[in-house]
């Protein structure tokens, strides 16, 4: 398995990151996800340093990114991802609890490819995430998809 | 539960507004009791009283200066009058001397040219005693001095006359000794004594009238200085009204700019909270749901019946709470949401809430009374918010009833506003439990009997007291009950 196929998980939240992760695994892609409990450390994956130095090279199918996180916060992480022009075809869907409009305008306006509100419900919750893991997981493609790791 | 009854805030405010200190409004001056009644004016009166009273000093002051002046006035007409009479006595007097003079030469010599200033005496005389009598016309004492002057003139110049006929006729010889003692000389005498009391009476009266104007115009002089020092200290003061009534003006307008900004500060707070609380909150609930699904799928083969229920009922718990956050935020910021003012059709409001309600209405028997609603004006989201809350209220307590029997209609009791009412044939409730029914989480059944949070009636009164309407209930246990509001029919912010 290629890097290219992992999906980053971006989230604080150990819980929500476990239920994501049991929704997924219903799709059996959850072994493909990659959870890192805040902003640094998905940097340090995306950039393969820290404790990531080692893993095998390559941009993930997709990073699902929460906005309040420790350390550096998603909108940090999604304005690193688009300005840097090897990240920037990595489609990255803002996964919060907010529904502040502030939110939204400055996500889209750095170049978010989706905005989800976690639903409230749970099993609202767990479908959403499904869908999502589903459409740009394994639905969607990207151009790195498929290019094979970049050294 | 005293305090259910009460109107309350959803959300008090975090920030404590400070206590404004209640004494200083007025700066009283410390004079006691007796200035209690200008202290308890308003500032309008008092500055109106204190140019009151500048107006009545400048009136005063000039009447009085008038007055004065008039006195002047008249004083110096009389003056010059009273030089022109003095000068008037010179020449009287001195024609008089002149006549009497060449008289006499000429009753020696017998020459004619010598009667010249006699005949030029007994021309002129009427018109200087004419001319004497007008300027003493306004003093008696003078007049009747003038009147005797006139008949001693009038004899001298006779006694002349006489002496001038009989030294024509029987020449100096007859005359000679009027010639020396002079034809007239004890009216001579009589004229030069009145004349000088005349002249005398002028100059006396004259020093009164000097006097009486120095008086007079130094009155008017301390009369304009202590007047224009009074003004001063009234201009003053008034001045001073004004200033301290805009000072503490400015100060309250101030204080009010601070508590605004400190309230916008507190509903920034508030809104802060809320949305932590929908955020934060919600999600261990979430997670307690979730949790318990996820257990419920793992382990729902292995558990018995009485696991499952527990289970079951973590669920349920955590989605009520989910709901009760919901309604409380929801009621939160309908307390705060801007409102929109438009005019309403509430007819039509009533069709849009039935057709919401129509997964409600499914396999019921319901018998409606729907009577025309008038056009109010307010906001159509929140009014069309009540009319759900309340038909869905009349749903849900007639469920019991075979067939249920729900009214919508109108009043208007008082001009200027309509009152709207819902009836059913439901539940009802305890008259005595009425003041309960629009507070916030208050319930009058169990959950068991009818489901709820117990916020939608707190949603109706707020909703209807920000378009300055008023709710109200009637109602008894199993017999039903009625809501009512009323909404002003003109436009009024709250």
């Amino acid at each position: 398995m290629t890097s290219a196929n992992l999906i980053l998980l971006a989230e604080d939240n150990p819980r929500d990151a476990e239920l994501a992760l049991a929704a997924m695994e219903e799709h059996h892609i959850a072994d493909r996800v990659v959870v890192c409990q805040d902003g640094a450390e998905a940097l340090d994956f995306l950039y393969c340093r820290g404790v990531f130095a080692t893993r095998q090279k390559g941009n993930p199918t997709v990073v699902f990114l929460d906005l309040k996180m420790p350390k550096v916060d998603g909108i940090e992480v999604l304005r690193t991802i688009k300005n840097d022009v090897n990240l920037k075809p990595i489609p990255v869907v803002m996964l919060t609890s907010s529904r502040e409009e502030r939110d939204l305008a400055q996500s889209y306006a750095l170049g978010a490819n989706a905005y989800v509100v976690k639903p409230v419900e749970f099993h609202e919750f767990m479908k959403a995430v499904k869908e999502l893991a589903v459409f740009w997981g394994v639905i969607n493609e990207t151009p790195l998809k498929g290019s094979g790791p970049i050294d | 539960m005293e305090s259910v009854t009460q109107e309350r805030p959803a959300t008090p405010a975090p920030v404590q507004l400070e206590p404004v200190p209640d004494d200083s409004p007025v700066p009283a001056p410390k004079t006691g009791g007796r200035m209690n009644w200008f202290t308890h004016w308003s500032i309008e009166r008092r500055v109106l009283a204190g140019f009151g009273l500048v107006f009545t000093g400048i009136v005063v002051i000039s009447a009085i200066s008038y007055r004065n002046t008039s006195v002047l006035i008249e004083n110096s007409r009389l003056d010059s009058k009273s030089h022109e009479l003095v000068q008037l006595l010179d020449s009287v007097g001195e024609a008089l001397d002149t006549t009497e003079r060449g008289h006499r030469r000429y009753l020696v010599t017998g020459e004619e040219p010598y009667l010249k200033s006699y005949r030029m005496t007994v021309e002129q005389m009427p018109e200087y005693l004419r001319y004497l009598k007008d300027l003493t016309s306004e003093l008696p004492e003078q007049q009747s001095r003038v009147t005797t002057l006139e008949q001693l003139i009038a004899q001298q110049l006779a006694a002349e006359s006489g002496a001038i006929t009989q030294r024509e006729k029987h020449g100096y010889e007859a005359v000679r000794h009027l010639a020396l003692s002079g034809a007239a000389k004890n009216e001579l005498e009589g004229i030069h004594r009145l004349m000088t009391e005349l002249d005398s009476a002028e100059q006396r009266d004259l020093q009164t009238r000097v006097a009486q104007s120095a008086k007079s115009t130094k009155n008017t002089i301390a009369l304009l200085v202590l007047g224009a020092f009074l003004q001063f200290v009234l201009l003053a003061t008034v001045y001073l009204l004004i200033h301290l009534d805009v000072t503490e003006r400015r100060r309250v307008a101030k204080e009010l700019l601070r508590r605004g900004e400190l309230l916008q500060a507190a509903n920034k707070e508030l809104e802060a909270f809320s949305y932590s609380v929908s955020h934060d909150l919600r999600a261990p609930l979430r997670h307690i749901d979730g949790y318990a699904a996820l257990l419920s799928k793992t382990a729902g083969e292995a558990l018995n019946d009485k696991a499952r229920h527990y289970l079951q009922t973590i669920a349920d718990s955590a989605k009520r709470m989910g709901q009760l956050i919901d309604d409380l935020l929801a009621f939160s910021r309908m307390g705060r949401q801007d409102m929109l003012y438009t005019t309403v059709n509430l007819d039509q409001l009533v069709k849009d809430v039935l057709h919401d309600l129509r997964l409600d209405l499914q396999g019921r028997t319901i018998s409606w009374t729907m009577s025309p609603l008038p056009n109010v004006s307010g906001d159509p989201a929140m009014l069309r918010q009540v009319f759900a809350n309340l038909i869905s209220n009349a749903l849900k307590f007639t469920a019991t009833r075979p067939e249920a029997k729900i009214e919508v209609g109108s009043t208007t009791r008082n001009p200027g506003e309509v009152e709207i009412f819902v009836r059913d044939n439901g539940a009802g409730f305890d008259m005595q439990y009425v003041n309960k029914l629009f507070g916030v989480f208050q319930r009058l059944h169990r959950n068991d009997e009818f489901e709820g949070t117990g916020i939608g009636l707190a949603n109706v009164r707020r909703i209807i007291h920000r378009h300055g309407g008023r709710t109200w209930a009637e109602g008894a246990l199993d017999q039903g009950a009625t809501f009512y509001f009323s909404l002003p029919l003109t436009r009024s912010l709250r």
